[in-house]
């Protein structure tokens, strides 16, 4: 029995700062940009807002960011833990404060200098002793240091286990690279790929290569939530939170789960894509497009798995059939994605979710998209979110 | 004796890579080579010296990274080729434990002379650039 | 230094210029193969024009002759270098330098040029001037004067082999002389990260510095656990023991780390994820092959290996 809380709280307002290699200003600077920009696409005052969501890995205090932006007195905030597992985890923690009543408009926001400030493919130091550098240092005196050597290693024994090869994961990166193509604020607007580019780029960890690596990247994102009733007053239309759930699952680790009976597997998505379903009424089926957490293109492939749409072993086979195109079976990651158009710790992926629902997509298949999921960052708990159309 | 071949000057063009080789700093390649090029001084096989002006530990004298880059040219143009020059910047220093990857690529040919000019890097993997320049080779006009 | 005494240095020090560092003085021993030979075998040297008289003989050339790079070593001072150099214009402008302070040095530029292949029988003399002193410079490592000595390298016939142009930087280093070693962080070798050892891990890592691998037990249900935790996750029990690994293990997963480069690390490690003989899983290095002669499901065997000046870590080798 999973809490219930479908379509209780909206999007209203999404926003994107421009996406950049160094911003040349502060991420508090980046956050209350994204914050403004998603109160003025709601319609709202910057005074409505009287509730925060972010990531525990986020450098902006609440408190700064409602300063910088003059929103009202502030009732909430909350964050979510475990990098790119806060993605739609912030998200969560909006939907719990509107649908509960202790906060009405909640502005959900990341803002980092992700590539002119701290890089995460710097990899973890332990120079700050915690519980978590405890964790780390199985893995730093061997090198296994940075996210891609990480995912390097569920990925090589998932291809071992599937047979699925770099044909898949190029398609993973083509696809949302075309996508790309077509957005102004994408990294690779304009810049086309083939395979022998691909093939011939610097291997990272193998078998991951540089192509099968989001962009590092400065910029903020923010969405608004709030709830139904202010929703249906306000300028745009409403994106339903049907379902959302954040998950780990038993021996979790962050990035490091290698201690289960199998480890080439998600099973903490499986919980929340279990849980979003369920809390939704929602199947597969009823799924019109996605956008799939793309910090390496093999993990994009392990959640179309974990979300039902294909079985295990199977997600080669459904990207190669086209799945993830304008015309596919669940065009995915329309904005470019994170390996294509910027790396905002998927919250860029949220927006541009809400956008598919609203049918504002710049990519936007032709055809209606009444349901579209949004995935969390993946190896460490995650989660999920299903909108669809308020009202519809 | 056709076991080794040499590159002619109609071979190859600007911009053409060599492949890039590793080299394993080691004790032994540092004392040894500096042995091998008759310097004595005491920071390429003493330790105790080499700490004592701030070094961690031995580390390679010029004459042998010298040696170095004309070998990665020569690998290159095979044996016949006649080294013209080499001017090399020196950069961090080649201690044992670091590994140090040269690259190398073809910035001028002069077709009249047969003289090519190849860059070269030699860059180690925990202090970065340790030499850079150009090495200068005469190579055959034609095969 | 005030401006006059500022002057007085920089007249002393210009006087050097066009000086004799050491008059045309022939190499003591004659171009050789042994020397040769020796200086190849170092450096990976393979090429048949200095190796192999019988290629040599009917390459274009018609001759062996020795590697370039070599001109400079022939009149090489030799073992008496371990004893410090005898005066001479060279060793008197850097003794001046040091006097006033400029006591850094660095190599910075070195350019032969070669005009003549010589091989085993000629002999070369070597002829140094200091050939000019720049100007007072700003530089990253302090300010200081570059100086340039020009060698000329001829043969028995005094014909030009070569010339060798050396630049050196003297400079008041910005930080006491000793500074170079780990306070500013230039130059200490950087060894691996390090675990922090926790009051959860430390016993862990301490038995790897004494040569071994434990595997945390379980006193009340006897389930292994690996990495450890102070309770067991099957019955709440927080007493425990350890069991010694016997480091056979199973990969499971690989991967190699090519990009970026970590300081203190070797070039391009495998990491790989091991089941051990014992059953759990642990996370190390596989040392002693290629990565493309892994493959999941290979046999291992471990040991704990010194992997850098402060580190201690089991590694594994293909069985």
């Amino acid at each position: 029995m999973v809490a219930n809380v479908k379509d209780k709280a909206v999007i209203v307002g999404v926003h994107n700062t421009r996406f950049t290699k160094n911003s040349g200003v502060s991420e508090l600077n980046l956050a209350a940009q994204a914050v403004k920009g998603a109160i003025d696409d709601a319609g709202l005052k910057p005074t409505d807002i009287d509730g925060f969501a972010t990531f525990t890995m986020d450098s902006n205090d609440e408190i700064e960011v409602a300063r910088a932006v003059g929103t009202g007195d502030m009732t909430f905030w909350g964050r979510s833990h475990y990098g790119g597992g806060a993605a739609t985890g912030s998200l969560h923690q909006a939907v719990m404060a509107v649908s509960t009543g202790m906060a009405e408009c909640v502005a959900v926001f990341r803002a980092l200098n992700g590539r002119s400030g701290h890089r995460f493919s710097d990899g973890v130091s332990g120079d700050i002793m915690t519980a978590d550098a405890i964790h780390w240092g199985w893995y730093m005196p061997y090198g296994l240091l940075t996210p891609a050597s990480w995912v390097a290693m569920f990925t090589q024994r998932w291809m071992h286990l599937t047979g699925i090869t770099k044909d898949a994961l190029f398609e993973v990166a083509h696809a949302t690279r075309e996508y790309a193509v077509n957005n102004p604020n994408a990294f690779f607007h304009g810049r086309h790929f083939d395979r022998e580019e691909y093939d011939n780029a610097r291997t990272i960890a193998d078998p991951l290569q540089l192509f099968d690596c989001c962009q590092e990247s400065d910029g903020a994102s923010c969405v608004i939530v709030t709830t139904p009733e202010r929703a249906r007053d306000l300028k745009q239309p409403g994106v339903a939170v049907r379902g959302v759930a954040q998950a780990a699952a038993a021996d979790q680790e962050q990035m490091t789960s290698f201690y289960r009976e199998e480890f080439a597997g998600i099973p903490e998505m499986e919980i929340a894509a279990k849980n979003c379903y369920e809390m939704s009424g929602l199947t597969p089926d009823d799924i019109d497009a996605a956008v799939i957490y793309d910090a390496f293109s093999p993990i994009v492939l392990w959640q179309l798995e974990a979300w039902n749409f294909c079985g295990f072993g199977e997600s080669g086979d459904f990207v190669l059939d086209g799945a993830m195109r304008p015309d596919g079976r669940l065009p995915t990651n329309t904005h470019g994605g994170q390996l294509s158009e910027a790396y905002i710790h998927g919250v860029n992926g949220i927006v541009e979710a809400a956008r598919l629902v609203r049918g504002t997509s710049l990519n936007q298949p032709n055809k209606p998209v009444n349901h579209a999921l949004v995935t969390s960052g993946v190896g460490i708990p995650t989660g999920g979110a299903l909108l669809g159309k308020l009202d519809g | 004796m056709s076991d080794y071949k040499t590159l002619s000057c109609a071979e190859v063009s600007v911009g053409d890579k060599l492949g890039a080789v590793d080299v394993d700093i080691t004790t032994g390649l540092v004392v040894c080579g500096a042995l091998a090029t008759r310097d004595f001084e005491p920071v390429h096989h003493n330790k105790a010296e080499a700490q004592a002006i701030g070094m961690p530990d031995v580390f390679m004298n010029i004459l042998t990274s010298q040696g170095l880059m004309t070998r990665y040219a020569t690998d290159w143009s095979g044996p016949e080729a006649v080294v013209k020059s080499i001017d090399l910047q020196l950069g961090a220093p080649n201690v044992p434990g670091m590994v140090m990857t040269m690259t190398g690529e073809v910035t001028a040919i002069d077709a009249d002379t047969g003289v090519v000019d190849v860059a070269v890097a030699g860059e180690n993997n925990i202090w970065g650039m340790h030499m850079q320049g150009t090495v200068q080779l005469a190579l055959p006009r034609e095969a | 230094m005030n401006a006059d005494e500022q002057k007085a240095f920089e007249e002393e020090i210009y006087a050097f210029v066009g000086r004799e560092v050491c008059p045309p003085t022939p190499a003591p021993d004659d171009v050789n193969m042994a020397m040769i030979r020796q200086w190849a075998e170092v450096l990976g040297e393979t090429n048949p024009a200095y190796l192999d008289p019988a290629w040599a003989q009917q390459s274009a050339r018609g001759k062996t002759i020795a590697p370039p790079a070599m001109m400079y070593v022939w009149g090489q001072e030799g073992f008496a270098a371990t004893r410090g150099r005898a005066p001479n214009a060279q060793v008197d402008l850097v003794e001046t330098f040091n006097r006033y302070g400029y006591t850094g040095v660095l190599g910075t530029n070195v350019k032969q040029e070669y005009v003549k292949e010589v091989g085993p029988g000629d002999n070369v003399s070597m002829q140094m001037v200091i050939d000019n002193i720049s100007e007072r410079k700003t530089t990253s490592r302090g300010t200081g004067y570059f100086f340039e000595t020009l060698a000329t390298f001829t043969d028995q016939a005094g014909e030009v082999v070569g010339t060798q142009r050396f630049k050196v930087l003297k400079f008041i280093p910005q930080e006491q002389p000793a500074a170079a070693s780990s306070d500013d962080g230039g130059l200490e070798v950087p060894t691996r990260i390090a675990s922090p050892r926790g009051q959860d891990n430390g016993w862990w890592w301490d038995a790897v510095d004494e040569g071994k691998v434990l595997i945390q037990r379980c006193k009340s249900c006897q389930t292994l656990r690996h990495p450890p935790r102070p309770m067991c996750g099957e019955c709440q029990s927080m007493e425990w023991d350890s069991i010694e690994s016997s480091l056979d293990g199973e990969v499971l997963s690989y991967t190699c780390l090519r990009h970026p480069a970590i300081p203190g690390y070797p070039k391009d490690p495998i990491c790989a994820v091991i089941k051990l003989g014992e059953g759990t899983n642990i996370v190390s290095n596989l040392v002693g092959c290629e990565y493309e002669d892994v493959q999941i499901g290979m046999r291992v065997k471990g040991k704990i290996e010194q992997v850098d000046e402060k580190t201690l870590l089991p590694q594994f080798y293909p069985a």
